[in-house]
């Protein structure tokens, strides 16, 4: 799976209302939970779980909080940008401001690992992170990751 | 390349498409009289690029590859039983690595004159880091492929 595959308009987010880690990552949650009525709480406490083995800020001005959680039925991403730069607690002390949430129910390990790969490889350009972060609405997001 | 197919290599990945992908190798490989042969990879390309990118912490890692390893053990069974089902010889290979790569070298090593796939995703994009691996397969095989689109039809005449 590529991030093409997962891309869904009503899953992503721009701009983000919070400036804060921790309500960024509700705020992605709670597009998932209400677009797809998954269970939030369940959800959240997946990421936060894996958020305690160290932050998923990898640097560039990129996030990217994940879990495996049985609470969501197939592989799901939710993009957010947010027009402040937040504090991710990122590997190289930059702040964030494009945010990939991906949760995946365990029996599909495969998918959720190739989504994770497509993602580290589509925002490994400057150029295309730059222009991401100037997106102003989900259709423009769309369309980048389109061209 | 030989007409009728002689050895048949179909690529599962656990997806939906990529069982349908397997059933149609199965109909062909009886109907051909051919050797089949159902691999999946451990994408240990994938991990180790997640943990050089700094997305996986190595437990994370080690978590998931274990449950990749599960994956191909259970996928390949199922694999094993729906060949039994309808009497065709089927070799159930287990790699890890680079999945194109590797899929790439085994249809080599075998000879293999078909590569089935499911579930080629739509050309949406022309940005080449948006491939998935099923594409990139079909790109990269050296022998004939064949893409099976998602059909009802096929389970159904399966399981006849």
């Amino acid at each position: 799976m590529n991030v093409l595959e997962a891309l869904e308009k009503d899953l992503i987010k721009v701009p983000l209302e919070s400036s804060e880690k921790y309500a960024i990552i509700r705020e992605l949650v709670e597009v998932a939970a209400q677009v797809k009525g998954y269970d939030g709480d369940a959800l959240l406490d997946a990421i936060l779980a894996r958020e305690r083995l160290g932050s998923t800020g990898i640097g560039n001005g990129i996030a990217i909080p994940h879990a495996k959680s049985d609470a969501v039925d197939k592989v799901t991403m939710v993009i957010g940008v947010s027009k402040i730069p937040v504090d991710f607690e990122s590997i190289d002390n930059q702040k964030a401001r494009i945010f990939f949430l991906v949760i995946a129910p365990s029996k599909e390990a495969s998918a959720h690992v190739e989504l994770l790969a497509s993602i580290a490889r589509s925002c490994s350009s400057g150029i295309f992170r730059r222009m991401l972060e100037q997106a102003k609405d989900a259709d423009e997001v769309i369309q980048l990751f389109m061209e | 390349m030989s007409v009728p197919f002689k050895q048949i290599v179909a690529y599962i990945d656990g997806s939906e498409s990529s069982m349908t992908a397997l059933m149609y190798a199965i109909k062909l490989a009886k109907e051909h009289q051919a050797q089949a042969t159902a691999v999946y990879v451990v994408n240990t390309k994938a991990l180790s690029d997640l943990v050089k990118s700094g997305i996986f912490v190595a437990v994370e890692r080690d978590e998931y590859q274990r449950d990749l390893y599960e994956d191909a053990d259970r996928y390949l069974r199922h694999a094993q039983h729906l060949a039994d089902e309808k009497g065709v010889e089927i070799d159930t290979v287990k790699l890890e690595g680079s999945v194109h790569v590797v899929v790439k070298e085994l249809v080599k090593s075998l000879g293999a004159d078909l590569l089935i796939l499911g579930g080629v995703s739509d050309i949406r994009s022309r940005r080449d880091e948006l491939a998935s691996e099923t594409d990139r397969m079909m790109r990269t095989a050296p022998c004939p492929v064949l893409v099976v689109r998602e059909d009802d039809d096929i389970w159904d005449e399966f399981e006849r």
